[in-house]
């Protein structure tokens, strides 16, 4: 018995080293060098790269845009993915794997065909002239580099709807909605119904937390808005990187600064999430005895 | 009928991506308004495999790194998820896990630079494994923690009240059961690491060279056919590996 | 639990305890002979851009196989621009390292400027180098790098002149001075562009000298009444092009690469390159049509060189002298300026090489695509202070992009 507490502790020791440590250990540097406190440029503790970031539009901006992109992402990626996973109820090997094949494309690769699927001069814009709908060049709409964030939201949207689809014909079967549906139609429910007060609902309200999780995902891609976005407004990662690798060394302290403020944001959502999960749990559960 | 017309539709969408890389990656001179490149030629594969003799042997650390990543990872997160499962403050370790694995790899990277150049870790195989351990470890767990729920552990008590050891439940109970989310942990644990850049050059220092880091230069560079050849090369491996398991992978999936 | 906690950060930062070698060998005091011998056996780590195919294939097939045969040392590259180079050798210094990851790094004028500012840099050490007397460091495009002399902190290995490149086949009679660019993005919106990196502000800069009044206006230390003046009225000119501009200059290409890919595929009309012989280079590989053309604008543009440096803490410093020696051979550098190997301009001065290699040098075969160097030098200017090229970043965001 003493055996099994010896090894239950080592796991969680595990655990925290991997999971807990680093996260303290990047967010402790990130802080002592926002603050001026360790880099071989600072003089000592100040709090002005703080004041800098947190009174300029750049940081607000940049977050407020990562949040567009990413609800309008996964707004659109879940609209797909409910569609999908309910109109292939019965999965074979073929299906299931085309769903992973999406999942081999690194985000970087997925840009770069974004990129060359809808960019002025892309593929797109090729076929269209060729068919004649367009004159010249210039009339191909901007869908790349736009402040819409035409392609990174498309580019995005490829990613996630696999997951999603995956996700949501695995609880489809997990929660029996098929038997579910049976008895509602029983009782006299339309398809429709069915698919509004139901299907829908319980597919979304079991992913939920899943759900939010995505939309800090996207918030914090980099590669896919480096190549797809525009230099104002930027999304965080891309902002945070331009400030640590550009020309003034003297920006590295507010890119910290970003990074820190981000990190904790991060962790106060995650927070409020779990928090939150619980009660949202306990009421799903309620309802399901009832 | 109707189905079979989706079925391709939804085929063609997700093979178009490597169908127009593998064309870009053959042609010379794409102009506007041509939908595929002028000429096509092998001068491109020809010389990513020359000028990288050391190809093979990029391709064999790679390997090494990515199978030992996930390796390590689904055998420990198994494991760690079974004892964060049971615990009575599930919820609060699993929120631990999650913050890692929602935070930015690239800003994650810049923040633990320092402690790897500090330990010497830098530059060398163990580090990178070490720092792909940091955003893999926590997303094993995760996966894993849907597969400890009280129905497996019932089983398990079930199993311990009909006399067998708990070396026998895992091999016998347990094991079975878990296969496929095994595999499927597996898998998408590789593929991060596989696929893992910022982190990776950053911890490495450009002097532990993976395949990604080796051809994602192209990707970056201004020849059009090189980044699509090199995105080839990124892609095309993953998915054969995914093909020639797929009936491992895919096989009683709904469990977990 | 708590005593776990500390215990376990105890265990990750300091397992990997730090040996220290002890090198009894001085190179600051070391003579070549020596040097040499140190050298030998030695693996050199070489940080650089690998983002051009045929500077990958000199450095592989042809300055690898040289050092590691007449030396017997192996060089290792990895791949990293100047501001992964600074960040590293930063974190390094930072961790109080006492051995970089790094001995040798190829770098320019800003990188430079920067690994200055936190002493990343050892020197000085070109002095030593036999090969060094060859070089002209008496030029001022040479010897100078940023308005900083290097005075042997950094090792001279080529030199380039920025040019613009252009599609003949669209542009009959390219835009030779500012007013005749703003009449043609006028006539042709969308096809004119630079980058938000680099090569962009390289091309601001060399707009910020013409308006201050040419060559040489802007030389010597940062001059911040003249950076108002003269940047004030680039902002009103550039905001004159600015609806002009592809996308209407609301975006710009994120760096030199994309802005070529747009070249190639005809979206834009124009493109440039630090790099003169870049358009060569680009249509042998057959990325740029062949009516692609580099050519320099009356307003004249940017010269430079690029350079290697040791870093402070290099562990290998003696082996790094090797390569970066042979690296200025008169060999190493004729072939590096054959237009179908790389192109890049030598740093060596003619006039001190043996008679065969003047004539050898003088007989190259040249560019096709590009006007000769000799011709495109008349119109070359210097580079200014780094501290105008920060400014010129930073209000680039303010006035342009925000």
């Amino acid at each position: 018995m003493k055996q099994t507490r010896q090894i239950a502790i080592l796991y969680k020791v595990i655990f925290v080293c991997l999971t807990v440590v680093p996260v303290m250990a990047g967010l402790i540097y990130a802080l002592l060098y926002s603050f001026g406190i360790i880099g071989i440029m600072n003089n000592g503790f100040t709090g002005k790269y703080w004041i800098a970031v947190l009174l300029s539009d750049m940081f607000w901006v940049s977050l407020g845009y990562s949040l567009y992109i990413a609800l309008v992402s996964i707004t659109i990626s879940l609209v797909f993915a409910l569609s999908i996973s309910l109109f292939i109820k019965k999965r074979n090997i073929t299906i299931s794997y085309l769903f992973y094949i999406p999942l081999c494309f690194p985000a970087v690769v997925m840009a770069f065909y974004s990129f060359q699927l809808w960019s002025k001069s892309g593929w797109i814009s090729r076929i269209i002239y060729q068919i004649g709908g367009i004159k010249e060049i210039s009339s191909f709409p901007d869908l790349t580099n736009d402040t819409l964030g035409f392609s990174i939201v498309f580019t995005s949207v490829l990613m996630i709807v696999p997951f999603f689809t995956i996700l949501f014909s695995n609880l489809y079967h997990s929660e029996k909605l098929h038997e579910l549906k049976k008895v509602a139609q029983n009782l006299g429910a339309s398809s429709f119904q069915i698919l509004i007060k139901i299907t829908i609902p319980v597919l979304l309200k079991r992913s939920w937390f899943t759900i939010c999780l995505f939309i800090i995902f996207v918030m914090s891609s980099y590669e896919i808005p480096l190549l797809l976005g525009k230099q104002n407004p930027q999304m965080i990662s891309v902002l945070t990187m331009q400030k640590l690798q550009r020309f003034n060394l003297n920006d590295i302290p507010q890119a910290y600064t970003i990074a820190s403020l981000y990190v904790m944001i991060t962790i106060f959502v995650l927070t409020l999430l779990s928090i939150g999960g619980i009660k949202k749990r306990f009421i799903t559960k309620r309802r399901a005895y009832a | 009928m109707l189905k079979k017309v989706y079925i391709s539709l939804g085929v063609s969408v997700v093979l178009f991506p490597l169908f127009l890389l593998l064309i870009l990656s053959f042609g010379k001179q794409w102009s506007y308004p041509h939908i595929i490149p002028k000429e096509f030629s092998l001068v491109h594969w020809i010389s990513v495999f020359q000028l990288n003799s050391t190809l093979p042997i990029t391709i064999l650390k790679s390997l090494v790194i990515s199978l030992s990543v996930a390796t390590i990872v689904t055998a420990v997160s198994f494991f760690s998820a079974k004892h964060v499962s049971y615990s009575v403050h599930r919820k609060k370790w699993l929120f631990l896990a999650y913050i890692p694995y929602v935070c930015s790899p690239v800003i994650f990277a810049a923040t633990l630079q320092f402690y790897f150049t500090y330990t010497d870790l830098s530059g060398t195989m163990l580090g990178i494994i070490i720092a792909q351990l940091f955003i893999t470890y926590p997303f094993g767990v995760i996966i894993f923690s849907n597969f400890w729920n009280d129905n497996i552990k019932s089983i398990e008590q079930l199993s311990t009240t009909l006399g067998s050891s708990p070396v026998q439940t895992f091999q016998k109970v347990v094991f079975p059961l878990s296969k496929s989310v095994l595999l499927l942990c597996f898998f998408q644990v590789f593929l991060i690491s596989w696929f893992e850049y910022g982190l990776t050059t950053l911890i490495g220092v450009g002097k532990v060279k993976t395949l990604t880091i080796s051809v994602f230069q192209y990707i970056q560079e201004a020849n059009l056919f090189l980044a699509a050849l090199a995105s080839c090369l990124l892609v095309i491996p993953p998915m054969l590996l995914l093909f020639i398991n797929k009936r491992f992978v895919f096989t009683n999936q709904q469990i977990g | 639990m708590k005593k776990l906690f500390c215990s376990l950060f105890i265990v990750l930062f300091f397992a990997c305890g730090k040996e220290k070698k002890e090198n009894a060998f001085d190179i600051a005091e070391a003579s070549w002979k020596e040097i040499t011998a140190e050298a030998k056996g030695k693996t050199v780590n070489l940080m650089m851009w690998t983002g051009d195919p045929k500077i990958n294939a000199y450095i592989n097939t042809y300055l690898k196989p040289r050092v590691k045969e007449k030396y017997n040392i192996d060089l290792m590259v990895s791949s990293g621009q100047g501001n992964t180079i600074v960040q590293t050798l930063m974190t390094e210094i930072q961790a109080s390292k006492t051995e970089s990851d790094l001995d040798l790094v190829w770098i320019n004028g800003e990188t430079f400027y920067q690994l200055q500012q936190i002493n990343g840099l050892y020197g000085p050490w070109t002095s030593k180098l036999p090969n060094a007397t060859y070089i002209d460091f008496d030029n001022t495009f040479i010897g100078i790098d940023f308005q900083q002399p290097v005075e042997g902190y950094e090792l001279p290995w080529g030199n380039v002149q920025m040019t613009l490149i252009y599609d003949s086949d669209k542009v009959k009679k390219p835009p030779m001075t500012r007013s005749e660019l703003l009449d043609f993005v006028r006539e042709n919106p969308g096809t004119f562009t630079w980058d938000n990196h680099f090569t962009g502000l390289t091309f601001l800069k060399a707009l910020l000298i013409d308006i201050a009044g040419g060559k040489e206006s802007l030389n010597g230390d940062f001059n911040e009444e003249k950076y108002k003046k003269y940047s004030a009225e680039l902002w009103a000119y550039l905001k004159a092009l600015k609806p002009y501009l592809w996308k209407k200059g609301e975006v710009f290409p994120e760096a030199v690469a994309p802005m070529h890919q747009l070249f190639a595929s005809g979206e834009l009309w124009f493109t440039m390159s630090n790099n003169d012989a870049e358009v060569d280079n680009k249509i042998a590989e057959g990325i740029f049509s062949a009516s692609a053309r580099a050519y320099v604008p009356d307003y004249g543009t940017i010269q430079n060189s690029h350079y290697m440096g040791i870093p402070q803490i290099a562990p290998n410093k003696a082996a790094a002298m090797v390569v970066a020696n042979e690296m200025i051979s008169i060999e190493a550098q004729f072939h590096k300026q054959d237009p179908t190997v790389w192109g890049d301009g030598t740093v060596l001065d003619l006039k001190k090489l043996p008679n065969t290699w003047q004539k050898k040098f003088e007989e190259q075969p040249t560019r096709k695509y590009a006007p000769k160097r000799s011709e495109i030098s008349k119109k070359a200017l210097q580079e200014i202070d780094p501290e105008y090229m920060i400014r010129l970043a930073e209000d680039f965001r303010k006035n342009m992009i925000e």
